[in-house]
Order: structure tokens, then sequence, then C-alpha cells
């Protein structure tokens, strides 16, 4: 009998990892392990497919995956996603046609699949999403081996090389319920052909050029609730009663109900990126506004807000690069109770529209107000934002206190009162060192972004007590060696980014990447840091080059001279002329470090 | 059924504390018998075996399963060396909890399908 006993560990539950994603890890460790289980096809066959699809997303992951490999998961694999793989092409797609149960297959952005591959996919008979967009070699030719497998529900051929021929051939699909052809130029004669599609909800047809006698035709989709014509001529919409979500940027907007009165759709999404309107008023009237959730007016021509009117569900609004001014502000405060992620960057607000906002949007939590003029009177209002995570105020006029009866107040404190604020950009403001200190005091912050002229290493070091600190943007600030040498990050920091920071050394970034090991540091110099890491010995080598030359210059001794001319010829012979170049150098950089290193008196001695 | 020893050829970890004797038929009230599909018998202690999730149902389930009362679970597609590394690794997690074990887990490349599967099964 086997049996085993051990003393009682604290805790009765597992390990951090379970053990299934340990053995996946463990399996796409690497090549040879790989070859380890390849060949182990009874256990591959009854591999059961959320392992399989997990294995395979692994090895894709860690670029493992080849070819021949593919075969081994034929009978098991169900999802693939290969988007992205440069190197997937017609020899890949043969072997992933004679996979016998998948279902989805996403292989966007796949530069080398063209109309010859995908012959492969002909005829599957259990595909149901295949995703080809931005495979721009993919042509009518293409799509004709595509129109045969038959299960297809969705399909994404957004940015092919497709006309209108090969449009047309997509009809064929009837249990299509998801079409994309997104920045395909089609016409109207082609949309009219897709007619037939009527189970199609999601339709996406940015960028083509279909009129408004084309729009006609989508009343032939009767379950239709996502509609994508961004970039159209198409100015008027006929009703459509299950349309949920609708994007008309960069349209001009007449109505999107036929005109009629007496017609609200139930939309509750509407993306209206740089639209124009015929009349704004109407077309809204359209729209029941309790159902609306998501607004995106960016970049919208209109100043006046006054439609938000009753959107009280209103979650997401997005006015940046619109020409709303702080008047308009009000509009916004009525109907924010529920309101969670505004913008108004790039737009004319001021700090009064926070002082109108204040208290008004108790669950916001993503503010951006980048680019803005507000100023430091702004903070004590957005401190009554109380769920506030994420906050944007780069390139704005905040910086960082205020003058009261001639005392100046550090302003940042405010943003004390914001308990679960996470993420905080301050780039491109006139911040000063001594008005940094209050934002060690964030306790729930994680993300901080600093850039300005007037920073230097005491802001630096004020932070090192920022105690949930994961991610510190420092760029482009004034920060000397020593200022980096004497940081002390804090214990959760991951990420440094001092991109920008021109002052500093390589030596310097160095060894602060080898006293913090843990710490991803971003320079400019990271990238010539780590080339070298492989080249230390040339550093070696050039640092004897100067004796090297002292002793050849030294003729007096007999002894030395000698030894400078077989060196000089062990020298020539050892190196080819680009290795003697880079010597070269390496030696003048390493000069020039030690002279930025040497006291002031031995600098004029050299 | 004729009960086995050990499983010929597999080393035995140092923190598996095994019992040679053959003194009980029955695993004891704080133990659970573990079988594999060759009907190699792991006594385990029953709070490492409630590192599975599906051994913690099947054992703490009132009256469900008659796995409870006879504190023997079969695995008849789990094999000897599969279930004896499942047995290992139960052990390890609960030290890693406790802190008293550092050292990763290891998991040889040859087995990482078959013990995928398995750990599946248990959800563990």
């Amino acid at each position: 009998m086997a049996s085993a006993s051990a003393s009682a560990g604290g805790g009765g539950g597992g390990g951090e990892t379970p053990l299934v994603d340990r053995c996946i890890d463990a399996a796409a460790g690497g090549a040879a392990t790989v070859e380890a289980w390849r060949r182990q096809r009874r256990s591959l066959e009854r591999l059961p497919a959320q392992l399989a699809d997990a294995l395979l997303r692994r090895l894709a992951a860690r670029r493992l995956l080849f070819p021949s490999l593919l075969e081994v998961f034929q009978h098991s694999v169900e999802e693939i996603d290969l988007s992205g793989h440069i190197a997937v092409d017609a020899e890949w797609l043969a072997y992933l046609g004679a996979f016998r149960y998948l279902r989805v297959l996403k292989l966007a952005d796949c530069k080398n699949v063209n109309s010859s591959a995908v012959w492969a996919l002909s005829g599957m008979r259990t595909l149901k999403e295949l995703d080809l967009s931005r495979c721009s070699k993919i042509s009518d030719a293409g799509i004709k081996h595509i129109a045969s497998i038959e299960s297809l529900e969705k399909l994404h051929v957004s940015q092919t090389g497709l006309t209108d021929n090969g449009v047309m051939a997509i009809s064929s699909l009837i249990n299509l319920r998801l079409l994309d052809l997104g920045g395909v130029r089609f016409t109207d004669k082609a949309l009219r052909s897709l007619q037939v599609l009527t189970q199609l909800e999601h339709l996406d047809i940015w960028g083509s050029e279909i009129t408004n006698e084309g729009a006609s035709v989508l009343i032939a989709f009767t379950s239709l609730s996502f509609l994508n014509i961004s970039w159209t001529r198409v100015t008027c919409l006929p009703i459509l009663p299950t349309l949920r979500c609708l994007n008309m940027s960069n349209c001009t907007i007449h109505s999107i109900c036929n005109g009629e009165f007496q017609v609200l759709i139930h939309l509750e999404k509407l993306i209206i990126s740089a639209a124009s309107f015929g009349n704004i008023d109407e077309v809204f009237s359209s729209i029941l506004p309790s159902s609306l959730t998501y607004l995106d007016m960016s970049s919208c021509s209109s100043s006046n807000l006054y439609f938000l009117g009753n959107m009280r569900n209103l979650e997401h609004l997005d006015l940046s690069y619109s020409r709303i001014i702080s008047d308009a502000i009000e509009y916004i405060a009525n109907i924010g109770m529920n309101l969670k992620f505004l913008s108004l960057s790039n737009s004319e607000v001021t700090s009064q529209a926070l002082c109108v906002l204040a208290g008004t949007v108790p669950s916001l939590t993503t503010l951006s107000l980048a680019h803005t003029k507000i100023d430091d009177s702004a903070l004590l209002y957005i401190s009554m934002m109380p769920s506030l995570r994420i906050l944007n105020l780069s390139r704005t006029c905040i910086k960082g206190f205020m003058m009261e009866n001639s005392v100046k107040v550090l302003s940042l404190s405010a943003l004390e009162e914001l308990k679960y604020l996470e993420s905080l950009n301050l780039n491109n403001t006139q911040l000063m060192d001594d008005v940094i200190p209050p934002l060690a005091s964030l306790r729930a912050l994680k993300y901080l972004f600093l850039k300005s002229d007037f920073l230097s290493d005491p802001a630096l070091h004020a932070l090192s007590s920022a105690s949930n600190l994961i991610h510190l943007g420092f760029c482009g600030n004034i920060l000397s060696t020593t200022g980096l040498r004497k940081f002390v990050p804090p214990a959760t920091l991951r990420m440094l980014d001092l991109s920008g920071c021109w002052i500093l050394t390589g030596d310097a970034i160095s060894a602060f990447c080898t006293c913090h090991p843990v710490i991803e540091v971003r320079h400019e110099l990271i990238q010539e840091l780590q080339a070298n890491y492989g080249g230390t010995s040339h550093l070696h080598k050039s640092s004897r080059q100067p004796q090297q030359v002292k002793a050849k210059v030294a003729k007096s001794s007999a002894g030395p001279s000698r030894l400078a001319e077989i060196c000089f010829v062990d020298e020539r012979i050892k190196y080819s002329k680009e290795e003697m170049m880079e010597l070269q150098h390496q030696a003048k950089s390493n000069s020039s470090m030690h002279v930025a290193q040497l006291p002031p008196e031995l600098r004029r001695s050299v | 059924m004729l009960r086995k020893g050990e499983a010929p050829g597999h080393q035995t970890p140092p923190h598996l504390h095994k019992d040679d004797g053959d003194d009980d038929d029955d695993a004891p009230s704080g133990f659970v018998k573990l079988i594999s599909a060759e009907g190699f018998e792991f006594v385990v202690d029953k709070k490492a075996a409630m590192v599975s999730n599906t051994l913690r149902n099947m054992l703490t389930s009132p009256g469900g399963f008659s796995e409870t009362r006879e504190g023997e679970v079969r695995f008849p597609e789990i094999s000897t060396p599969i279930l004896e590394k499942i047995c290992q690794y139960f052990y390890w997690s609960l030290h890693y909890s406790s802190g008293k074990e550092t050292s990763e887990f290891q998991i040889e490349p040859e087995i990482t399908l078959e013990l995928m599967m398995a750990a599946n099964y248990l959800d563990t």
C-alpha cells in the first residue's frame, strides 16, 4: 500500500497559479519541450477543446508555432487567433483548412495571406467566424473561396482589396450576422445585392461609396443593431427601429429616420465624431433620450448642448476638440448623475466649467481636460468628484499652487479628497519642484505622468513615498546623474520612464537598473546600454588603447619600444577595419565619460 | 483486488513521507485513497486532496458521493505516474501556500499533456 503523510499546512487553497496553467506554461516552454509532446497523438486527440485552444494561444504568443505543428491540433482546437503573425501564409492555411472542429479563425493583419491561400478554407463545415481584416492581398478571387463556407456567421474583410464583384459574392452567405466591410469602396449596386442577408445584426461599411439611395436598402436588415457608415456620403437614414449603435462620424447628417417625425429610435450608442448637421436638434429629436448611454461628439462644430436635455442615463460623453465653452456645461450638469466618462479635451472650457460640474457627477470615473485653459482653481471642484479614477490635466494652466493673500498654497493637495484616483497626467504643465510633495500623499495613485520645463531632482525624490505607484513617467525633466542615484523608488514601482532626460549618462542609468532590477526603465540610452552589455570586452580592449599609444610614443627605452612594436602589429592583425573604427569610437566615448567625471583640477591638467 | 506498493521505477520526492506498512486496509479518517487506472493506490492527507476542487466537492458533499463514505476515489483515466505527480502537486501546493515551499513545481516535458488533462478534470 502506498501511503503519504505530511504536516498540515496553514491553508487549504491551492498555489496561486492553477496546475492547468502551469502545465500549459510548461508545454510552451521552448522548442525542445514541444518536441517532447508533439508526437503524443493519442493525448493530443483527447485534449479538450478549451485546453487545446489555450495551449495553442500560448504557443502563438511565444512564437513557437510552425505550420507542421498545427497538424497535431486538428482534432481538438476550435478557436485560433493568429492576428498579426507575418509568417502566416498559404502553407499555414493548408494545415488550418484541415482542422475538423474550427469555429473561429482570426488572421487580421496577416500580410502574407492572399486569395490563393484562402482556397484551403473552402467548404469548411464548422467555421462560424473568419477575420481577414487588413489582409490587403485578399481580392475578389479570395471571396469566391470564402463564399463556399456556408456555416459562416461573422465575416471581417475590412480594408482588403475587394471590389463590387467580391462584395456581391458575399450574398451567398445567408447565415451571416456580422459583416465588416469597413474601408472597402463598394457602391449602392453591391449593397443592394446584400439584401438577402436578412439575419444581419452588425454591419460595418465605413468608407464605402454608398449614397442615400443605397442606404434605403438597409431596411431589409430587420435585426440590424449595429451600423457604421462613417466617412460616407449618406446624409439620411431610413427608419431602422432595431438600431442600437450608430456611427456616422465624418458624415453630414440631416436625419436618421427618413425625415419622419413621431419616430423614436432606441439608440444606446451614437458616434458622430467630426460630423456636421443640417439641424442638430431635429436629428436628436429622433432618439429616445433615456436610451442613450454613449455619445461621442468629438470634433463636432456645434457649441450648443441643448439637445442633451433628458439624456439622464448617459454614461460616456466625449466632447473633445469641440467648440463648447463653459456656459454650455450646465446641460452636462443637469444629466450628470450616471456619467462615468467625460472628455472636454481641446475644448474652450475654463475652470468655471468645473465649478458648474462640482457635485453633479457622482459616478464620474474618467475626466479628461487635456489642452484646456483650466487652472489651479479647478482642482478644488475636481476634488468634489468622489468616484474619479483617471484624471488627465496635461497641457493645462495648472501650476500646482495658488496665491491667497500673498501666501503660496499648494493646490494639488485638493486631490487627496479623491480616494480612488489611480491615474494622474500632468504632462506639459508648469509645475515646479516645490509643488510636487502633495502627490506622494495620493494613496490610490498607480500611474503618474510629470513633464515640465521646471522639474528636477527634488521632484523625483519627493515621490519616494508614493506608496502605491506602479508607473512613473518623468519625461523631459532636468534630472541629474546624482539625482537618479539618490532616488529611492517606491516599493511598488515597476516602470520608470525617463525619456528626454538628456542630462543623464548611460552609467547612471545602468547603475540604477542594476540596483532596481524589477523596474523597467525607459530612456534613449537604454538600447545603447543593452547593445554594450554584450560588448563589454570591447570596452576593456579600448581601455588599453591609450597605454599602447603612450608606449609607442616613449622611444627612450628599448624594452617599451619593442613591446609597442609588437602590440601595434598584433592590433593590426587582430582587428578588422570595422572593428578598429568601433574601438576608436568606444575609446572616444569612454574618454569623454572620464573627462566628464574628472574634478576640474585634473581636467585642466589633461 | 490485490493491493500494490509504490509504482516501480518512480523516485519518491523527499517531502512525500510514504509509509510502506500494510497495517490497515482502509485509509484513516483524515486520509483519502486515490486509485489510478492501473490500480495503484495513493493515500493522501485530506487537506492535501482538497487542493482539488473536484475532490473537495466529493469529500465535503453531505452524503452525496459514495467516495465520502468509503474514503476512496478511483480515476480510471489517470495513469499511475500522472496520479503520483498530481499527489506531489497537492503537497507542494499546501506547503507553498503556507510559506514552507519556495521552489518551483517542476513539470517534465513528456507529461505536460496528460498532466494538463488530469489537472483540468480535478480542477486544481
